[in-house]
């Protein structure tokens, strides 16, 4: 339910008339946006380039799914279809998710903590800036000779190695996102320990808060592992080492465990975000504080540890020592605790509460449905006997898509329909929300559920033809697909509408449940906020009064 | 509301940039320890 409440009391009002008095925007468009070190902007050009990156990872989607959708070569030639793969994946995820959340925590951090910007701003422009040239030169790709990087987004070699001179376009690329990402993370780190209000003590700030400050310790300890590992493949192709390259004495093995150390904890760098914004959905909209906050910290940041010594879960298929499989399976297994620990916590916190069911919270509950669901699956493939069987199945695809897809993808649309009336002072259409919620939310269903059946069935995957048995459930899916991809265009229009034509203004305090230094501020916030350090105290602490 | 100095804010700023610093190597330092680790190796 919308509140109806301005303002908070005098200190928070005056809080927002002074900030007001300081609102000077940059005039110009490239002073503003290309110049830009306001957190505000530059979060709303890393939404806007992960929306863009979003759809045209989508749309790459969409050839594959067409391709897919009966047996027999449809559409693509194989070694496109092999390129929409691998360019999907490195979009999705290296262009829209991870830039999303960076967007989120330019948005909401410095908003949390009290904070009047991020602590290097200039750096923060720096950051944002060189993720369009990257993924400009990513694209490039596409149009050369040797086409696009088609090895798969783990670009394992020997195959990747086959490629052509385009290979070095896409390292390049990588090693560019890579760097974007590390500032980013430093300075999330800087600015979350030493730009927090005075009183704001790191167990007083928000799930959100905390989520990201663990992520950016991931990212800095494994984007540049991803660097050395892609360093090394761009040497051994053009310029004759044997890294990897078993005929010069390599070991192509080698850059598997190199890789997935860095692609496992990749996994939690975009689920560790997506946990915290559901941590500040659930309790607004259920009217009661996080059950167990300090237990929702510490299970992030066991999490965040475990996610470091379960990598080779990945590959059971390579052949190891029987102890190697079974370590990697029992401590695959106890990610399920703490996460267990999280799934619990949030539906503690909605058991008794004054729940109200808008579209955050649509969104927020269909994470935790479908998140655990994609867990599950998990756990399946954790079991190393059960996975010698579903390995490069599209028992896979399955589940990391239930993880990414209705998990972080749903949490970063339930934060934007959350925070988007803060940041534009305007509501959103909330039918038009809740349509968007309920055809994504059985579209996606339908676009994944059925791949269970079709991995369990055997059918690899990356492949552009399969045989007849498994065309039902392909056509279901690609059905599923399309409904799905096109149902997101309905939130590109809620955000429109929102930004542009919607009257309806949002108040400060926009959620009646809503807790924490976000709210005390103006919907929209002034362009420069917290410039004088707001107070702390139970009012403004998000999650004031946990339940222990 | 509580006022921090100008004192206060430098010195904030300049625990920030040491953060930054200290992050940027340790992943510097990652990246060159790989690579080194695989040419001693190979």
């Amino acid at each position: 339910m919308m509140s109806i409440e301005h303002t908070h009391g005098h200190d928070h009002e005056s809080h927002a008339a002074h900030d007001d008095h300081h609102d000077h925007k940059p005039t110009g468009f490239l002073n503003r946006w290309l110049f830009t070190t306001n957190h505000k902007d530059i979060g709303t050009l890393y939404l806007v380039f992960a929306l863009l990156m979003f759809f045209t990872g989508g749309a790459m989607a969409m050839v594959i799914r067409a391709e897919l959708f009966m047996p027999g070569l449809q559409l693509v030639e194989p070694d496109f279809f092999n390129q929409m793969t691998t360019m999907h994946a490195l979009i999705m995820v290296f262009g829209a998710v991870m830039p999303a959340w960076v967007g989120f925590a330019n948005w909401m951090i410095p908003m949390m903590i009290g904070a009047p910007d991020m602590a290097l701003p200039r750096m923060n422009n720096w950051s944002f800036w060189i993720l369009p040239f990257a993924f400009a030169m990513l694209l490039s790709t596409l149009l050369m000779d040797s086409g696009g990087p088609a090895a798969g987004w783990t670009l394992y070699p020997p195959l990747s190695l086959q490629g052509g001179q385009s290979f070095a376009f896409v390292v390049f690329a990588v090693h560019m996102m890579g760097i974007s990402s590390i500032m980013g993370s430093i300075n999330v780190i800087a600015t979350i320990l030493n730009m927090r209000a005075p009183g704001m003590s790191l167990l007083k700030m928000p799930l959100f808060v905390w989520t990201w400050l663990i992520t950016a310790f991931l990212l800095i300890a494994v984007m540049p592992v991803l660097a050395g590992a892609v360093t090394m493949l761009l040497t051994d192709h053009f310029f004759g080492t044997s890294f990897f390259n078993a005929a010069g004495g390599g070991d192509p093995v080698m850059f598997q465990h190199i890789f997935w150390f860095f692609g496992h904890p990749e996994v939690y760098i975009m689920i560790l975000p997506a946990f915290g914004v559901v941590s500040e959905i659930i309790p607004t909209f259920a009217r009661k504080p996080l059950f167990g906050y300090t237990a929702m910290v510490y299970a992030t940041a066991s999490i965040a540890f475990l996610s470091f010594i379960v990598w080779a879960h990945h590959m059971f298929t390579v052949g190891m020592p029987l102890t190697g499989e079974l370590y990697f399976m029992y401590a695959t297994m106890l990610i399920a605790v703490p996460t267990g620990v999280k799934v619990f916590n949030w539906v503690s916190t909605m058991w008794q509460g004054s729940m109200t069911f808008e579209t955050p919270m649509l969104f927020a509950i269909g994470f935790v449905v479908l998140f655990t669901i994609g867990g599950l699956s998990g756990l399946m493939l954790a079991i190393t006997a059960a996975d010698l069987q579903y390995h490069d199945t599209y028992f896979v695809v399955a589940h990391f898509h239930y993880v990414l897809v209705p998990g972080s993808v749903f949490a970063l649309m339930a934060g934007a329909y959350y925070w988007l009336p803060k940041w534009t002072g305007h509501m959103y259409s909330e039918k038009w929300g809740k349509i968007h919620f309920w055809i994504s939310a059985i579209s996606v269903n339908i676009l994944f559920f059925p791949q269970h059946y079709l991995g369990l069935a055997g059918m690899p995957r990356r492949i552009p033809d399969y045989s007849t048995q498994f065309a039902d459930f392909n056509m279901i899916s690609s059905i599923g697909g399309f409904i799905f991809g096109a149902s997101q265009l309905i939130f590109v229009g809620v955000i429109l509408h929102c930004v542009y034509k919607s009257r309806e203004a949002a108040s400060g305090r926009v959620w009646e449940g809503a807790r924490g230094l976000e709210w005390i501020l103006s919907s929209p916030p002034p362009y420069h906020s917290f410039n004088t350090p707001p107070v702390i105290d139970a009012t403004t602490v998000a999650h004031a009064g946990e339940a222990h | 509301m509580e006022k921090v100095g100008r004192d206060e804010i430098a010195a904030r700023r300049s625990r920030a940039v040491r953060t930054a610093w200290v992050l940027g190597a340790v992943a510097a330092l990652i990246f060159i320890t790989f690579i080194l680790s695989g040419v001693l190796k190979s």
